[in-house]
């Protein structure tokens, strides 16, 4: 075996608390080790150069990089091997920067550990063999559950690319909870006429099918077939998808769950949302005294929901200065703990407000308690170190956004995983913002933490945009990790059948042992822990490489 | 070491919800938030201050950022008691519980003394078959105010055929206030040597007749695998099943005052109102700050053993104020502290304060 081990300094990163030296030395009389080398960059070019020559010129057959997180560079190492003419799954990544160098300042210890992470590495990369990538064929097609602003978007860019679309909506209409917001900040735009126009631009394309008042009671198979079952008006609906755009909005949160503020026992205390509906109906005296309180539902511990909700200070401010423009002499106080009014043009809008006469005053009220003659607030003037209590004939509670109600139903149908606010989870909450852990599923929309519109309207954009790239050529490669049966050892007690989620087993009746479909196979490994006689493994995953691994790292060999 | 509720503190975010919710705020020189962003600092905390609290839990149960203010003033109280510097009523407490096992110091012998002259049969614990403890509470079994609370109750449950048993004087007190005084070590003293008893006795369920007893045995004993509830859910459920009618009419607006400990901190709010919505004749009021809501009588967190120092209008003037602006002629309640708060002010101007076992027995 002729293995070739690279150590990255990351400049400095890695470098001030791992002895890269002391490693590369170590690893040079390590048998089986052809070159160690430890360079200031891997990833530049001349770090690159570096690698493929000692390929080349020394013929090796592995390749251990020690450096930064797998997931950071994965590709471009796998492309350096390919182009080096060396099979890319003889590469092995150790993460010497994240798991050893940026954990803690002692040299010593980094180092130890960096050095037997690598060991690790290179008894788990004796055991590696050549593996292809599988092509898979995938279905120009894409299922867009939830059909509020950010799906909406998201059916437009696709369906201008050419692609068929199937735009899922549980309710009867199109549109979410925009459809029934009122004077949009800061568009000054009725909900309904930008939704009205979203919908007319779908209209007329034939690529485009609308299924209202839908649901997904089904949902099989992989990656760029997905095959989904629909719960429709006329009936059960099957369709083929390639992948899926998840975009099912949030819940306003129920401020019953604060039961100090006493919503739902008085006509007099509504939300922003009832207050949006109502505007025009509410009966209030000629000079009224309305309290608005910010961060009802947001910030909140005591209730699991520790997140800003990002939007409510705006709408706050919108309820204001409702007020304001229609009451002249009201007496409008607002209460807040912070006023984040971050998009862009949110602080001139709150300073507009209050020049409007709105009154701020720093307080997260305490409690809300109906009197006979009005409704009495009650809290800390945090400002002046003062309690007050106020008598307001009207009470606004700026709600926040909670996840979707059927976030949990939806997570467990397509496999994919909430976050600890129960909100969908992304891949990764920078570098794959859109994506979910099950390739070809994204989401879009405020299904993914509190957004307002416009951020909605950019998020399902950007997520049609990552399908489309994933679906555009009408194939895709996936991992080459796929099941495999070792017919000798197989006892054809079909568990495995059993345990298998994508239907990848199939049992031969005259033989009596089972075999995989590869095609079908996802490469999720729950097979292989099912076997009882141990006769399935995962190509790239074999039971052996692991125990070496462990060994190595505890050094037992 | 930093302690958990000093790295909550630090998380503290100033917004105010923990001294609006406060019973002491605006009216006494207790500020809980200022305290916060004193302790935050590092700050000296003047010593008289401490006390104020009275442990009623809004702050807690309210806190955005989880920072359990109440906590802190525990811990702050603890300073003070290792260094001597508390008030001498609380030093008094203390010592009683020590000897006597009730802050009142009176003898552990006379613990089981208010059911010796009742007409039914009060049996040990040991005597029982259910292992159904009924849990006296320190104030209740010495007080002569209170000593009718389980009394009524021994008798009600009596009649509706529930068996039940008492430890007498092998009961000590359970501690709840002790703890709350800054006195961890004594807490854990009593907390022993009541578990060690449960055990002895296999005790399988207890009913406890303070709120602040049940808090106690409930969410701070650690897992007993004892089912723990307060008198009133027993006796709510007995009129539900029909094993005691109310025949009397009681004719008189009653409005009931929530205590902390059974109410926010316990989340108890609908039992005892179902117990005076069965009595005919009775006409249920409620205040307005009621429920989650409801104001502290200031009996709790110590506050029972001294007064403090600044003098000011009590909360128990109010809620009596208010209660007589709706026309109540009873004040209900349901813990002994609120009763012995309330009934100073109540009889002031002329209205009676009446724990809810008492209207029971009437209409009985």
């Amino acid at each position: 075996m002729k293995t070739g081990i690279f150590i990255c300094h990351c400049g400095h990163n890695i470098k001030h608390t791992v002895d890269v030296k002391k490693l590369s030395n170590f690893f040079k009389k390590y048998p089986g080790v052809t070159v160690s080398n430890d360079y200031p960059f891997v990833c530049s070019e001349p770090g690159q150069d570096m690698i493929s020559e000692s390929i080349e010129k020394q013929g090796l057959d592995r390749v251990i990089i020690a450096s930064c997180t797998p997931s950071l560079h994965g590709e471009l190492f796998k492309d350096l091997l390919k182009k080096s003419d060396l099979n890319p799954f003889l590469l092995r990544r150790v993460s010497i920067r994240e798991h050893c160098s940026w954990v803690g300042d002692d040299i010593e210890i980094n180092t130890e550990k960096a050095r037997r992470l690598i060991l690790a590495g290179l008894y788990s990369a004796a055991h590696y063999v050549p593996l292809e990538e599988k092509r898979v064929e995938v279905t120009k097609s894409a299922l867009i559950i939830g059909g509020g602003v950010s799906g909406l978007s998201a059916a437009d860019f696709l369906s201008k690319m050419g692609m068929q679309v199937y735009l899922v909506e549980k309710e009867a209409e199109l549109g979410g909870h925009v459809k029934n917001l009122k004077n949009i900040w800061p568009a000054r735009k009725d909900g309904k006429s930008i939704i009205d126009e979203m919908i007319e631009e779908l209209a007329g394309r034939e690529n485009v099918e609308i299924f209202a008042s839908t649901t997904i009671s089904g949902f099989e198979g992989f990656f760029g077939n997905y095959e989904v079952t629909l719960d429709t008006l006329e009936g059960e609906k099957k369709l083929t998808a390639g992948g899926v755009i998840i975009a099912i909005g949030f819940s306003p949160f129920d401020p019953r769950i604060k039961p100090e503020l006493q919503y739902g026992k008085d006509k007099r205390i509504i939300t922003t949302l009832e207050f949006e509906h109502n505007a025009d109906t509410l009966q209030l005296p000629e000079k009224p005294r309305v309290a608005i309180l910010h961060c009802v539902g947001s910030r909140d511990e005591q209730i699991g929901k520790p997140y800003c909700s990002r939007v409510c200070c705006i709408n706050a401010l919108r309820v204001g200065e409702a007020i304001k423009d229609k009451y002249k002499d009201s007496y409008v106080e607002s209460f807040y703990m912070d006023v984040r009014a971050h998009p862009r043009g949110g602080e001139e809008y709150f300073e507009d407000t209050q020049e409007k006469g709105v009154l701020f005053t720093r307080a997260n009220v305490a409690e809300i308690n109906p009197s006979l003659t009005g409704i009495v607030i009650r809290g800390e003037d945090t400002l002046f170190g003062e309690i007050f209590e106020r008598e307001f004939d009207l009470v606004v509670l700026s709600i926040g956004m909670s996840p979707p109600v059927d976030n949990k139903l939806t997570a467990s149908l397509l496999k994919i995983t909430l976050d600890k606010d129960k909100f969908f989870m992304e891949a990764h909450i920078k570098l794959r913002p859109f994506d979910t852990a099950v390739k070809g599923i994204f989401i879009a929309g405020s299904c993914s933490g509190p957004k307002d519109v416009e951020e909605s309207i950019n998020h399902g954009r950007a997520s049609a945009v990552k399908l489309f790239g994933f679906l555009n050529l009408g194939y895709a490669y996936v991992d080459p990790f796929i099941s495999y049966v070792d017919p000798k050892r197989c006892s054809g007690c079909r568990m495995c059948e059993q345990a298998c989620v994508a239907k990848a087993i199939k049992y031969d009746e005259e033989k009596r042992v089972v075999h995989v479909e590869e095609a079908a196979c996802m490469g999720c490994g729950l097979c292989n822990a099912t076997c009882p006689s141990s006769a399935i493994s995962l190509k790239g995953y074999i039971d052996c490489m692991i125990d070496d691994e462990i060994s190595a790292f505890m050094e037992a060999i | 070491m930093v302690s958990q509720t000093q790295t909550r503190v630090l998380t503290c975010i100033q917004c105010g919800k923990c001294t609006g919710s406060c019973p002491e705020a605006g009216r006494t020189p207790f500020n809980i938030r200022m305290l916060v962003r004193k302790k935050q600092f590092q700050s000296v905390v003047e010593e008289s201050i401490p006390w104020y609290c009275t442990s009623c839990g809004a702050c807690t149960l309210r806190c955005p950022r989880d920072v359990k203010p109440s906590e802190m003033i525990i811990e702050m109280r603890s300073a003070l008691v290792e260094n001597g510097a508390i008030p001498a009523a609380i030093q008094k407490a203390l010592e009683n519980t020590f000897v006597q096992k009730n802050p009142w110091g009176r003898s552990r012998a006379k613990r089981g003394a208010w059911f010796e002259k009742l007409d039914i049969e009060v049996p040990h614990i040991s005597e029982t078959e259910s292992k159904r403890l009924l849990f006296t509470c320190c104030i209740q079994a010495y007080d002569p105010r209170c000593m009718v609370i389980p009394q009524n109750v021994a008798t009600i449950l009596t009649k509706g055929g529930v068996e039940f048993g008492v430890l007498g004087e092998e009961e000590a007190c359970c501690g709840n206030e002790i703890r709350r005084v800054g006195e961890s070590g004594l807490f854990e003293e009593l907390q022993e040597e009541n578990k060690a008893a449960f055990e002895e006795y296999g005790v399988k369920e207890i009913i406890a007749l303070s709120p602040h007893c049940m808090n106690a045995l409930k969410k701070e004993y650690g897992d007993l695998g004892i089912k723990i509830v307060h008198y009133t859910e027993v006796l709510a459920a007995m009129i539900k099943e029909g094993s005691i009618v109310p025949k009397g009419s009681f004719n008189k607006k009653v409005i009931y005052h929530d205590p902390c400990f059974l109410g926010k901190q316990n989340g108890i709010f609908d039992e005892p109102r179902s117990i005076l919505n069965a009595i005919e004749g009775l006409e249920p009021l409620e205040f307005s700050r009621s429920r989650e809501n409801s104001m502290c009588c200031e009996g709790g967190g110590g506050r029972m053993f001294f007064e403090v120092e600044a003098t000011y209008q009590r909360n128990a003037e109010v809620r009596v104020q208010e209660a007589v602006e709706k026309e109540a002629e009873v004040i209900a309640t349901s813990c002994p502290f609120c009763v012995m708060t309330l009934e100073d002010p109540a009889t002031e101007k002329g209205i009676t304060v009446k724990e809810l076992s008492e209207i029971l027995m009437e209409v009985l």
